[in-house]
């Protein structure tokens, strides 16, 4: 008897510690706690990586998700993932919110929340240089992806034919196609840019001009957090308006960046402008 | 937030079926590497055993050197790091796809490079905790078996065919089975370079449907029924040599 | 070959960002297996003297549950911990709790049966013998049968605490920042050394595992001398 009430009272307890994690509100708790915990890249440059020098993880996602924890006043702890983490990570509790290079899909939006877009690019590819002229070639290639990307779902649609071979990182797809492994790596253009400038033989690469599809980037948000979201889309217009966004994005792409790209999105639009 | 609110929808068969394409992966590479991981063992533990110079020395040092080293590095190590080292041309040739055509019917193709990696890297490893299952079982043998063997005038190879090989096998078997099992479940680790096996159909299911509690179920179902299938096939392979055992030693 | 690469990233690949940061690398590696280890040798101990003890039922039921874990592949079992025990039950495991969780409950597994068949590789008569002397069941299982199970026992553990140290390698996967990942990381920088940065790694690994093999031989010759 004595055991089965035991059994009983840790049912109830489970099933008060859950439901308490389904009505507390993540503002509140974050404020309360007085600490962000965001997920971001940490291999992914110039969205996010480890800094040489000061061995801490660093970039445009790693900026936003600061100027964030400013707004809120708390402390900002980042937790590294990889790019197949990033949704469990949210949905199992372990971090509050995603800034990594985080494309907004239906299907996503179906189990977590997204921000208004802040960032946008296309999905595009690096090969040698010469190897790839059109889209149509894709179809008979051996193409390196990383693991629960838009990239590897959006290839298969379009491509079905061709031969994607997916890594746990977009580094590891590179240094698969510097081996021949796979001819070409796709990836948003806005990450390859650098990634190819900072190659050490980037004269043998390129990334040929054209796009397979848009990718508009949001904050991942845990499902539900309503006043979390609203709160995040004022700022990020915030960041706008008064100019911080524009700072951000010439700290890593504007024109004394090690990897310059015309601004063609800016938060608040709805798709990439036209060059 | 209970079990069954995990589960949600059960999965759509197109995503099972990709589980079982995962499956059938693993299997295939295991297949593969047991085998080969079984002949490299024994030429290991006889090289081990021999009184030749150098060469117990060398078959030691492999032995140390990949016991003593992770498996995902290993593997690590042979996808990404030795085509560096490799000519252009050969990676080339190793990265293309060739065909061998048998009567016009069947063909042979190379296999992708992920899995040939996948089965070489994974052989290798393998083959140091074979090689030292099989040299005990080598080991276990007692010597008088293979002296009386020699004065009833059998030669080397007839001792070690008919007498010694046959009872190191049987002493070695449970723990060579335990290995065959460590193949399978280390075979997951493939998933790190690139091979569609069951880890990575698991997470490739996850990632698209966002199911990951059913995802990871099926896939450690899958695991979990394969090692109990090696296990019978062990157990069964035991009680059938005990009862012939038990035929062969009851008075004629 | 470029050792200067090698050692410029000496100091990430061994402490990674400590003291500035967390502490990562191969120290990491190292505190990840201790913790594994003693966890793991615990459980495998408790667990074996059960498993020893236990009759029917739940002899039986141990079986299976210990089966589980020695039937699933590390890399699952960390997804598990990882991702579905916060969901399941609420709680938030931070990364290297949750893989020491996996690695100990794996090694706890292995570990029990290699401490049962060592009690059970103690003659019968010793048990009577002690139980004669008024001992109870579980004074000679501590006083008289684990002392010579143990020096049995002991190459099992050395062996289960080596793959330990290997598969904690696999922490990777969640990102923690031990050996395995920060060399991932720095190969991703410098993006064209993989080889000589997966050697070495694979150096550090084998100094790891050899040494405590080493350090193991020296023990038992210990034992066996006195």
């Amino acid at each position: 008897m004595k055991r089965r009430a035991a059994i009983f009272l840790g049912l109830g307890l489970g099933l008060a510690l859950a439901s308490g994690i389904a009505q507390a509100d993540k503002l509140d708790d974050i404020r309360k706690a007085g600490v962000l915990r965001v997920a971001a890249f940490d291999a992914n440059p110039p969205f996010g990586f480890v800094d040489e020098q000061s061995k801490k993880i660093v970039g445009l996602d790693v900026d936003y998700a600061f100027e964030l924890g400013k707004k809120l006043g708390v402390k900002v702890e980042l937790v590294p993932t990889n790019p197949a983490n990033r949704i469990p990570l949210l949905t199992s509790g372990k971090v509050d919110l995603v800034f990594a290079n985080f494309t907004i899909t239906e299907e996503r939006a179906k189990v977590i929340d997204f921000s208004i877009p802040y960032f946008a690019s296309g999905q595009q590819f690096l090969a040698k240089k010469g190897t790839l002229k059109s889209a149509d070639q894709l179809k008979e290639w051996r193409i390196g992806a990383d693991k629960g990307t838009t990239m590897e779902t959006t290839l298969r649609e379009k491509y079905p034919t061709a031969k994607v071979i997916s890594y746990d990182d977009t580094p590891f797809a590179l240094t698969a196609l510097r081996n021949g492994n796979v001819q070409a790596i796709t990836q948003d253009g806005a990450k390859l840019v650098p990634l190819l400038a900072a190659l050490p033989d980037k004269e043998k690469y390129e990334i040929p001009a054209f796009a397979i599809s848009e990718e508009l980037e949001g904050v991942g948000i845990p499902k539900g957090e309503t006043r979390l979201t609203t709160t995040i889309n004022d700022w990020l217009h915030e960041l706008e308006k008064n100019g911080t966004a524009q700072k951000i994005y010439d700290k890593w792409f504007g024109p004394h960046s090690k990897s310059p790209l015309p601004r063609l999105f800016k938060i608040g639009d709805a798709h990439i402008r036209d060059k | 937030m209970n079990i069954a609110s995990l589960f949600g929808e059960p999965l759509a068969a197109k995503y099972v079926l990709w589980l079982v394409d995962g499956l059938g992966m693993t299997l295939l590479v295991s297949a593969i590497v047991v085998l080969l991981s079984t002949l490299l063992g024994f030429a290991v533990a006889l090289a081990r055993t021999t009184t030749l110079p150098l060469l117990p020395r060398i078959a030691t040092g492999y032995v140390a050197f990949f016991r003593n080293t992770p498996l995902l590095v290993q593997l690590f190590f042979w996808y990404f790091g030795l085509p560096g080292l490799l000519p252009e041309a050969g990676m080339l040739w190793l990265n293309s796809v060739h065909t061998l055509s048998l009567y016009g019917e069947l063909r042979l193709s190379w296999p992708s490079f992920e899995f040939l990696i996948a089965t070489l890297g994974l052989s290798f490893y393998s083959t140091a905790f074979v090689a030292e299952e099989i040299r005990a079982g080598l080991r276990g043998v007692p010597d008088h078996q293979r002296r009386s063997a020699e004065a009833l005038g059998l030669t080397p190879w007839q001792v070690f065919r008919y007498v010694v090989l046959p009872q190191a096998l049987r002493i070695a078997q449970s723990p060579l089975f335990g290995q065959y099992m460590n193949i399978v479940k280390n075979s997951s680790l493939t998933m790190a370079i690139g091979l569609v096996e069951l880890s990575y159909a698991s997470r490739q299911v996850e990632s698209e449907t966002f199911k990951t509690f059913q995802a990871f179920a099926i896939a450690t179902i899958f695991y979990i029924l394969v090692i109990a299938a090696i296990e019978a096939i062990g157990q069964w392979l035991q009680w059938r040599q005990d009862s012939r055992r038990r035929r062969s030693a009851r008075p004629a | 070959m470029n050792l200067q690469i090698l050692i410029d990233n000496l100091p990430y690949l061994l402490w990674g960002a400590f003291p500035d940061g967390a502490l990562g690398g191969a120290a990491l590696t190292l505190l990840l297996s201790v913790i594994s280890s003693i966890a793991a040798g615990v459980l495998g101990l408790l667990l074996g003297i059960t498993l020893a003890l236990a009759g029917g039922v739940g002899h039986s039921a141990l079986l299976l549950v210990l089966g589980f874990f020695r039937a699933i592949p590390v890399l699952m079992l960390i997804f598990w911990t990882y991702f579905l025990l916060p969901v399941a039950f609420g709680i938030d495991v931070p990364g290297l709790v949750s893989v020491a969780c996996a690695l100990s409950l794996i090694g706890g597994a292995y570990l029990a049966h290699a401490v049962h068949a060592g009690i059970a590789g103690i003659p019968h008569g010793q048990w009577q013998a002690g139980l004669a002397l008024g001992l109870s069941r579980w004074q000679v299982l501590r006083h008289v049968i684990l002392p010579q199970s143990l020096r049995m026992m002991l190459p099992s553990f050395i062996n289960q605490w080596v793959s330990l140290i290997k598969d904690s390698s696999l922490a990777y996967i969640v990102g923690v920042p031990e050996l395995s990942f920060v060399a991932a990381q720095v190969n991703s920088r410098l993006m064209v050394y993989p080889a000589e940065i997966f050697l070495f790694v694979g150096a550090i690994y084998f100094i790891l595992c050899s040494g405590l093999d080493a350090l193991a031989g020296v023990v038992s010759r210990r034992f066996a001398s006195r």
